[in-house]
This record gives C-alpha cells, structure tokens and sequence, in this order.
C-alpha cells in the first residue's frame, strides 16, 4: 500500500503500477459477483489513479468528510466500482467490503451511491454529474472554499443533452474550479460512436462551449498529469480534459470491443485475463 | 400565490446565506427583489430544467437549502428523471415550486398543461407534495421549505386567488388539510384552484337541500389516514373535484387511503377523463368542456349523496 499521497511527484512507473493494481482489483470484484462493468472501469484506471495518487486530487485518509476535500463524481455511473478499490485503499471504509461488492448487505453497489464514504454524489443514470458538480462549484464559491469539483464523463454520455445545458452553465459562471474528463474510449453498447452518432470533433464542441480544452492519451499518466496542472490557469474557464482511451484496455480480448460492456468470460478467459493484468503475455496461452 | 411565495423567500434570504434561489426563466414581481438584492442567492439555470435540477442537487449536497422554480409542465415532467435520480434518490433538501399547475396556463394549451402533475410526482420516493390554496398558503408554504426543508413538491397558481384560508393555513400544516366548510351530507374534497369551484358548488348544493361540506386536502402527499378519516367521519358520501386526468391523480391519493384503511363510503370522483382534447378558451370555459365545473360538481356530489 503507498502511503498519504498529495505531492506530484510520485514517479509515473508507480503510477502504472496503481493502474494495474486497480484492474487486477475490479477484476476480481467483477468476477466474484459474475457481474459488472470491466471495460467501462479499465478505460479510467490512470485517469482515476492519477487523480488519487498522482497529487491531483486533495484528499485526508479516513476522512471522507473534509470540508476542504476535491470532490469528484464518477459520472458515468456504470465505470464508478473502479473507484472502490481506491477508496478502501484510502482508508474511507475496510477493503473486507471489496469482497461484498453488489452482494445483499453489502456497503458496495453495482452502481454508486451515498451510502459509499467517498462518493459524492449518485451516478448510474448518465447526465447528472456534471450538474452535481456545478452545485459543488457555486457551493464552493459562495463559501470562499478553494475545493474542486472532477467529473469523469463518459463520452456515450456527452450524447446526453443535459450535459451540454450544465456545460454552458459552467462556463458563463467561469468555474474554473471545475475539471471534466471525457472518457473518450470511442465505444458504446451497440457499437463505435462515429457510426452510431458522430460526436467529433469532441474537444471543439467543448471549445465551443467555453471550456478549455485539452486532449491527451487516457492511459499515459504523464499527460494526464500535464493536463491537470493546467487547473487554474484557464483565464476562468473549467477545464475539459478529452481523453483518448481503450475500453477495455488491459484485457486484449475484451480492447474496443463494444460487446464485452457487459459480458462474462469463460474460465479460460478469466484465466488468461489474470495472467494479462499481472503482466504476463497478451493473447491466448 | 407566486408573489406570495417568493415574498416570503426574499425575507429569509438575507438572514439566511444557506438560501439558494434558482429559476428556470420563471419571473414575479417579487423576484425582482430578490435578484437585485441578493444576487449570489439568485440562480438563473437558463431554460434547462435538467441541469437546474442536477444543479440543485450539487447544492443541497454542499449543505444548502435551495429552491427550484418553472413553469409546471418543466419543472416536472421535462426533468422527472432529473428528479428521481438526482432529488428523490437522494433524498435531498430541495423545494420543487411549479408555477401553473393544472389548466393554469389555459392560453398555452396542451404543451403548458399539467393535468399529471400530480400522479408523477406524488408517485416519488421521500417526496412531500403540497398545493396550497391562496397567497397565505404560498407564503406559509415559503417558511416551510426554509425552517424544515426535505424534499418538497410545491404547486402554485398561476393566477391571485381569492383568500380562502383566513388566517387558518399555518396552524392546520400538521394535519394536512383544511375543513372550510363544514357539512354532513357529501364532503367535497379538493386542493388549489379546485377548492375554489368545490366551494362555490357546496354553496349551491345548500341552496338545494343537500348539506355538503368542503375539505381542502392542501397536503396531497402524505396524507394521514387518521386525520382524513377523522374529518371525513361526520360525512356520508365523498366527492374528490380535480383538474388532472384521472389516473392516479389527487382522487386516488384519496381512495388509496381509504381503501388502505377499509372504510370506503360512497365516493364519486371528477377530474378530467381520458382522450380530452385541445381547445382554446380560458380555465373555466375549459372546465366546463372538461366536465369539471361548477354544475358538474354539483351534479356529481348530488349523485353519490344519493347512493345507498
């Protein structure tokens, strides 16, 4: 376990390592309960562990609570298990509970809500966080707290119009306090957004709507991390950070492809999953 | 009533920061006030309900108490699943204040209608649903959501309405409902501008023998059994009077009680029925097309007052 971590200068190899950490975890949750959402969850590893570990995010272990803490809300509900392991690991409630994730009594649901330390807001139904996230901003604002608000957003979710009516509203009230990830990992249900519902060029609607934009590579925490330096210094506009992603990255069966949202592999599968996340060969053993 | 309610809001404001006023393009004069006054407790969302409503749900989530204002059919209907997810699923303190309700915005016509405003929202987890009856109302109503705010659904008229309270809404808000008129024969029971037409028609039914009462059911949701059972002891015969279609409305709020209690008595409902259709006219011209007016009301509260 990495102790208190809020500086920046955590080395990236650590931060990869977290990343792997964080899969081989959700895995595992996913496959005990044979239910959830793995490539959802795998395409925001580094931008999760960056936030929590890369000294992005500002959080007190065991003190889910603080008032001074960021907020973040996983907005695209299906992915927001990935942060469990994240949280237990932080010490907002005993990692036992990873193992009673979605099962009757247990603290941990297939989707996130309230009674989780560390969620702050609920997510499942796409469109709402972003709003949320405003209410923290103008919250914040009118308290004189220097707290952020971080929406990780899915990019199926930007079909939602309510994201766009809470974008423009975050961008005429300048909060620059305001941090959105797009996950963009280019894949839905039924299939690859441009062939669905084109949705590009993502970073110049968001340009457009009086955001600042930047677009780098989901996996590579480096980037990320230069991107959320940029927090701030956006001459009072909220920050939009386009991450380019793979859904399912990690698994080389289950990479782009739209038909594992919410599949189940075979023992085999699994088996050769464990051995992929744990560093092992990709492909077929 | 709207004066009313946001007059009474801009006098909490200022000794109250936790107040956070947000409105979807909804004006009153008293708003004016409150904008000019206290700008960082006023909120316009822009016309996007949605977000207004996700927003003011980030708000009550940081700890304050915030009031939601539209247009009815937008602040329900157009966001309801903004407030599932985002209010009742939370449970959080938010006040929902439609402006309108019913047939309010008769020139409009069918998009401006709500005749299910109260079947949607009434079916909400955690959820109060009040429909006061005149300004007093409104205003009481106002303190309400800021001494004890929950989660709320507020319905206002869009129109003043005569006073019909007389200085009895804040002391029956425990109990729910209002008798304004008492009787024995039918009780007539109704909320907001349709406690104004049930009135008008208990005084006809007296001049024709019948002795109906009126009870102002101000509280739709929840409704205390006892408390309904209690005044409506007295009564042989009930009529719910409504203008919402029929289907889960306020008259079901009633026989949900009374069926759950096991003490039916003979009961008729008028509300609006399926399949009615657009026309134009003003509210009561709308009513009477509707089957909803006075002499139906009479003719209905007649009819089960005659039932065996």
């Amino acid at each position: 376990m990495i102790p208190l971590i809020s500086t920046p200068e955590v080395s990236i190899d650590v931060l990869a390592d977290r990343a792997r950490w964080l899969r081989q975890e959700v895995f595992e949750m996913v496959m005990r309960q044979r239910d959830g959402h793995v490539p959802s969850s795998f395409s925001i590893a580094e931008i999760l562990v960056t936030l929590y570990y890369g000294g992005v995010l500002r959080w007190t272990r065991g003190n889910p609570r603080d008032p001074q803490r960021d907020r973040l809300i996983v907005s695209k509900g299906h992915a927001a298990m990935a942060l469990y392991p994240i949280l237990a690991d932080i010490g907002y409630f005993p990692s036992d509970e990873l193992k009673r994730f979605a099962q009757p009594g247990g603290l941990l649901g297939m989707y996130a809500d309230l009674r989780v330390p560390g969620i702050e807001g609920i997510s499942g139904s796409l469109g709402h966080g972003l709003g949320m996230a405003c209410g923290f901003c103008y919250a914040a604002r009118m308290a004189g707290h220097s707290y952020r608000s971080f929406v990780v957003v899915g990019d199926g979710e930007c079909y939602e119009g309510s994201v766009w009516e809470s974008a423009m509203f975050a961008a005429h009230h300048g909060f620059d306090n305001l941090v959105a990830i797009v996950d963009r990992n280019a894949l839905c249900i039924l299939g690859e957004t441009e062939r669905l519902v084109r949705m590009e060029p993502l970073d110049d609607k968001w340009r457009s709507f009086g955001w600042h934009v930047v677009r780098v590579d989901g996996h590579n925490a480096r980037e990320l991390q230069d991107a959320f330096a940029v927090i701030g210094k956006t001459g009072g506009r909220p920050l939009a950070i386009v991450a380019d992603t793979v859904k399912g990255k990690g698994i080389s069966f289950m990479e782009g492809r739209s038909e594992w949202h919410n599949r189940m592999p075979s023992d085999a599968q699994i088996a050769q999953a464990r051995r992929e996340l744990a560093g092992g060969e990709r492909g077929m053993a | 009533m709207r004066d009313a309610f946001v007059g009474a809001v801009c006098e909490r404001v200022q000794h109250d920061r936790s107040i956070v006023f947000v409105s979807a393009d909804l004006g009153a004069y008293a708003l004016d006030r409150l904008r000019a006054e206290y700008p960082e407790q006023f909120v316009h969302s822009g016309i996007s309900e949605q977000h207004m409503v996700d927003f003011g749900a980030g708000l009550a989530l940081s700890g304050h108490k915030v009031i939601l204002y539209a247009m009815a059919p937008f602040i329900t209907l157009r966001c309801i699943e903004q407030v599932k997810c985002a209010i009742a699923s939370m449970n959080l303190p938010v006040t929902l204040v439609a402006v309108g309700v019913g047939l309010g915005y008769d020139h409009a016509t069918l998009t401006h209608f709500t005749p299910e405003d109260i079947a949607c929202m009434r079916s909400m987890n955690h959820i109060e649903v009040l429909s006061p009856a005149d300004a007093e109302g409104a205003a009481v109503v106002a303190d309400l959501a800021i001494d004890q705010p929950r989660f709320r659904y507020v319905r206002l008229e869009r129109q003043p309405m005569a006073p019909l309270y007389q200085g009895r809404f804040a002391g029956a808000l425990d109990r729910g409902l209002i008798e304004l008129l008492p009787g024995r024969d039918v009780a007539l029971l109704a909320c907001g501008y349709m406690s104004h037409k049930a009135l008008r028609a208990a005084a006809e039914l007296r001049s024709r023998g019948i002795n109906a009462g009126m009870i102002d059911v101000f509280r739709i949701r929840p409704i205390d059994p006892d408390t309904l059972r209690d005044v409506l002891a007295p009564y042989r015969a009930v009529l719910t009077v409504e203008e919402q279609l029929l289907e889960g409305g306020f008259s079901s709020a009633i026989a949900e009680v009374m069926i759950d209690g096991g003490w039916m008595k003979p009961f008729k409902r008028i509300g609006i029925c399926n399949g009615f259709e657009v026309s134009n006219g003003k509210r009561d011209y709308l009513h009477g097309l509707y089957g909803i007016d006075v002499p139906d009301i009479v003719r209905g509260a007649e009819a089960v007052a005659a039932a065996r």
